[in-house]
């Protein structure tokens, strides 16, 4: 559904982004990751079309991202919302089906469908009059309206309360539910996490990781084995009636055990945990750091 | 480009702003119309009275101009009381057909006027006889005249100059002009009781009778400066041109905040990434202000000409109006393109209504003075309302500049319209640079874009025509100046934008290559100004000082095509060189091909003088 292949984009002297290249499948939620100035932006942004890549190409539901009609297909949320703030939502989505060819009586109907859906109250005020939380949902509503296949999200939750980011990720897990194709970027690996299928991590304007998560977990991650004796041994702490002890490796694993047995116990557990998404990706930009940025 | 998608946006841009506008701002608007819809009327009709009861006449009612004083309101008529008159409290004292004028410059006027309304007076007489052929013959006087070269038509501008002169000082060419259509009127009842009636004690005298006025207004075929023109001032032109060009300025101050708008916030940015094109957007967001300024033009010059003839017209002028809305358009355009916040917004618009309503508005307020005046579309509007002729190349000469501009200012704001521009903070200085060096990726383009802004330049040279036209002698030296400025500019600040994005390496023979190629464009794109012979503006000896090169025929004319080519790749490739080197180098280097460009025109000027 979405092919980038070896995307670069240059201002001046500057590469933002470096030969990006990844695909994204029919139906897949592909997350990009990063930190500030990492890329993420610049790349969703020449997958729309918005930005000319410097070189190499991008092909959206089968047509070339600088195509007008691939924008069809597309729906496009950008980190800010956007709006034209004399509209109500209700004309500002009007507007936009209109531009997007949606006959009318369709266009109202998915317009009401979808503020519904996204509980959106006071749809007769002016936009301006609405809350970030509001504008947040009606621009959502706005990548909706032409019923695309492909959903380019920028920070889908940025800057929001509690409440409304974890709406808006229920939201787009639901719209994933429904066979839309997702590219999603966030600064909250947490939510990355939770409604990815795949993630890429973007460094220094380069894609340094990219994978499933079991993947990445696998390749730059680190497994944490928590073992309890019955016995005291060496760095364990007393926890609960019995001695605890975290190790990193299964040969410090069984020198645990054989510490415990040579003092007279044994093991009484041992417990396994995967590093997460976000210490996967700090082990990823901790690998970079130092590394010096590439002119173009 | 979709029309349909277009249109749907205006429609759209329309109801987004419909919801904007507060009542405040629609009542500001509405009173500005009305009171335009107010004024334009009552200049149309005849003038709104600024100089009533201006001067003061004592005549007595037997006198055969005490008619004349009491139908014109610029008299406040009293009884011929002497010692008032000794007292300066009248500037005219009429005993019978004895005229007593004080010598002063009100007098003057006063007297000035007096003619005037002597001559209306007269022919209004002249109406109301039964013969008309007999009231108005007709009289046509030939004059031969041989086919001469640059260097004679020069020498004959300056003798019109001297005949200018005669007519103001002496007379003699008062009594010539006894013999065209003043010297018919002059012999009717009332110009024989005027020449008979002058006072031999005041200065003016000697001046050929009222009957036969004529002045450098009234003289076919010879052009002056304003500084010829006598009393009464073109207050007619004046309100007409003023009329039209006040709603521009409305007009634009909404399509700059809705351009800049776009930009503000990212706002722009969903319209981008929806399936239009950025042409389609423009144009949408463009058209209902486009249209909105036509309505109003349009109806100000149907109401006038109804206003005036009875009848339903003013195509000529919709016509003439239409390149002069779309350049202050795409003026703005471009300008909120340019601009990061309302504040620079402001500045920009400011600057656009200034120089735009000079360029427009100055030279129609001479729509009687000559050539000079067809500089601006403006003129023909007024020429339209006032029931004159306006022939085809004339038109062109008038609209097509503009129109040219409008385009290249379009197409440089448009090259803008796009994500990596719209949004980010860069200095105006930086914009401009962008927008030149945008569509530059290969040589040839370079000349390309010369060309592209010759309109513009074109444009300006007339504005400065049109500007320094009244300062005399001073003005052609002044001319030759922002010429040579104007033109190094135009070939070489794209250069610089191009070698300021790096789109060509900073080697010496690349930019001498792309100056060559620049002076090539811009002497390709010069030929435009042929189009100024249409009307003859080059007879005026300014003209010639501004175009010089693009007018020339026979044997010098090889010699007049080479010598500006030459001339242009030269200082082209001087300037170009310095902007391969940097700023200061650029700078440096387009200072040099302005002294250079200025001592060949002074070199031409002297020749052909």
């Amino acid at each position: 559904m979405i092919e980038a292949r070896n995307l670069r984009k240059e201002y001046g002297d500057f590469a933002a982004v470096e030969d990006s290249t990844f695909e994204v499948t029919d139906g897949e939620v592909f997350g990009i990751v990063g930190p500030n100035g990492a890329g993420k932006t610049t790349t969703l942004k020449m997958l729309a079309g918005l930005l000319e890549p410097t070189s190499g190409d991008a092909t959206v539901a089968g047509y070339d991202a600088s195509e007008t009609e691939m924008r069809s297909h597309l729906g496009f949320l950008p980190e800010e919302s956007p709006l034209y703030e004399e509209m109500t939502p209700i004309t500002y989505l009007e507007f936009f089906a209109d531009l997007y060819d949606v006959p009318g009586s369709l266009a109202e109907e998915r317009i009401q469908e979808t503020l519904d859906e996204l509980d959106l109250e006071h749809q007769d005020r002016q936009l301006g009059d609405m809350s970030k939380g509001m504008k947040r949902k009606v621009a959502i509503a706005r990548s909706l309206i032409n019923d695309p296949d492909v959903l380019v999200y920028d920070e889908p939750a940025s800057g929001l309360d509690p409440l409304t980011t974890n709406y808006i990720i229920q939201f787009t897990e639901q719209l994933a539910a429904e066979g839309k194709t997702i590219v999603f970027s966030a600064h909250n690996l947490f939510h990355v996490e939770s409604i990815c299928d795949r993630v890429a991590i973007m460094n220094e304007g380069e894609i340094v990781a990219r994978g499933d998560l079991a993947a990445l977990q696998s390749e730059h991650g680190e497994t944490t084995y928590h073992v309890y004796t019955t016995v005291e041994v060496p760095d364990s702490v007393r926890k609960n009636g019995r001695w605890h002890r975290v190790v990193g490796t299964m040969e410090a694993v069984e020198r645990t055990r054989d510490a415990a047995q040579g003092a007279g116990g044994s093991v009484a557990d041992i417990r396994t945990e995967e590093s997460s998404l976000e210490e996967v990706f700090l082990n990823v930009a901790e690998g970079h750091e130092g590394e010096g940025k590439s002119e173009a | 480009m979709q029309i349909r998608k277009l249109l749907r946006i205006a429609r759209w841009e329309v109801t987004k702003n419909a919801g904007g506008v507060d009542r405040r701002t629609v009542a500001v608007v509405v009173a500005a119309i009305a009171l335009l819809a107010l004024v334009a009327p009552l200049v149309a009709a005849g003038g709104v009275g600024v100089d009533s009861g201006l001067y003061r006449v004592g005549v007595d009612e037997s006198s055969p101009y005490y008619d004349v004083v009491r139908q014109d309101d610029t008299f406040v008529v009293t009884g011929p009381d002497a010692t008032a008159y000794d007292d300066g409290d009248l500037e005219l004292l009429i005993t019978g057909e004895r005229i007593r004028v004080q010598p002063t410059t009100k007098g003057e006027a006063a007297h000035d006027e007096l003619r005037s309304s002597v001559q209306q007076y007269n022919d209004e007489q002249l109406k109301l006889e039964a013969n008309q052929s007999a009231a108005f013959p007709v009289s046509v006087a030939l004059e031969f005249r041989s086919q001469t070269g640059l260097g004679d038509r020069l020498r004959i501008d300056q003798d019109g100059g001297e005949a200018t002169e005669t007519d103001g000082a002496g007379g003699d060419d008062g009594g010539a002009a006894g013999e065209t259509d003043d010297g018919a009127a002059g012999e009717a009842d009332g110009g024989e009781n005027a020449s008979r009636s002058v006072d031999p004690d005041t200065e003016s005298g000697g001046v050929g009778g009222l009957g036969g006025l004529g002045g450098p207004l009234g003289n076919e075929g010879v052009s002056g400066s304003p500084s010829d023109i006598d009393p009464p001032f073109p207050f007619e032109s004046l309100v007409l041109a003023f009329v039209f060009v006040i709603p521009m300025n409305f007009v634009i101050q909404a399509y700059g905040s809705t351009i800049l708008s776009e930009r503000i916030n990212r706002r722009g940015e969903l319209l981008l990434v929806s399936p239009v094109s950025r042409l389609d957007i423009i144009g949408g967001k463009t058209l209902p202000y486009f249209l909105g300024a036509m309505a109003i033009e349009g109806a100000i010059a149907v109401g006038l000409i109804y206003t005036v003839d009875g009848t339903v017209g003013g195509l000529v002028s919709i016509l003439a109006m239409t390149p002069l809305v779309l350049l202050f358009l795409g003026a703005t355009f471009l300008g909120a393109m340019f601009a990061r916040s309302f504040k620079e917004l402001t500045f920009v618009t400011v600057t656009i209504t200034v120089v735009l309503t000079s360029y427009a508005f100055v030279p129609a307020i001479f729509t009687d003075v000559g050539a000079i005046a067809l500089i601006s579309p403006l003129t023909i509007v007024v020429r339209n309302l006032q029931n004159e002729g306006v022939t085809l190349g004339e038109f062109a000469f008038s609209t097509l500049p503009p129109m040219l501009s409008a385009i290249v200012f379009f197409g440089l704001g448009s090259g803008l319209y796009r994500e990596e521009d719209m949004f980010d903070q860069r200095s105006i200085r930086g914009r401009v640079l962008d927008a030149l060096a945008g569509p530059i990726s290969r040589p040839y383009h370079v000349g390309v874009m010369t060309a592209v802004l010759i309109p513009f330049v074109f444009v300006l040279e007339l504005l400065a025509v049109a500007s320094l036209f009244a300062l005399g002698e001073i003005s052609i030296v002044l001319i030759l100046v922002v010429v040579a400025v104007l033109e190094e500019l135009a070939k070489s600040l794209h250069i610089y934008a191009a070698y300021e994005h790096r789109t060509f390496e900073a080697r010496r023979k690349v930019a001498l290559v792309l100056g060559a190629i620049s002076g090539v464009g811009f002497f390709l794109g010069e030929k435009l100004a042929l189009l100024a012979q249409l009307v003859g503006l080059p007879e005026l000896a300014i003209g010639e000082a501004a175009l010089q090169g693009a007018v020339f025929t026979g044997p010098i004319l090889v010699l007049f095509l080479l010598a500006p080519l030459a001339l242009h790749v030269t200082t082209a490739a001087i300037s170009a060189v310095g902007a391969g080197r940097g700023k200061r180098s650029y700078i440096l280097g387009v200072g040099i091909a302005i002294l250079v460009h200025l001592g060949y025109n002074l070199a031409v000027v002297t020749a052909v003088a």
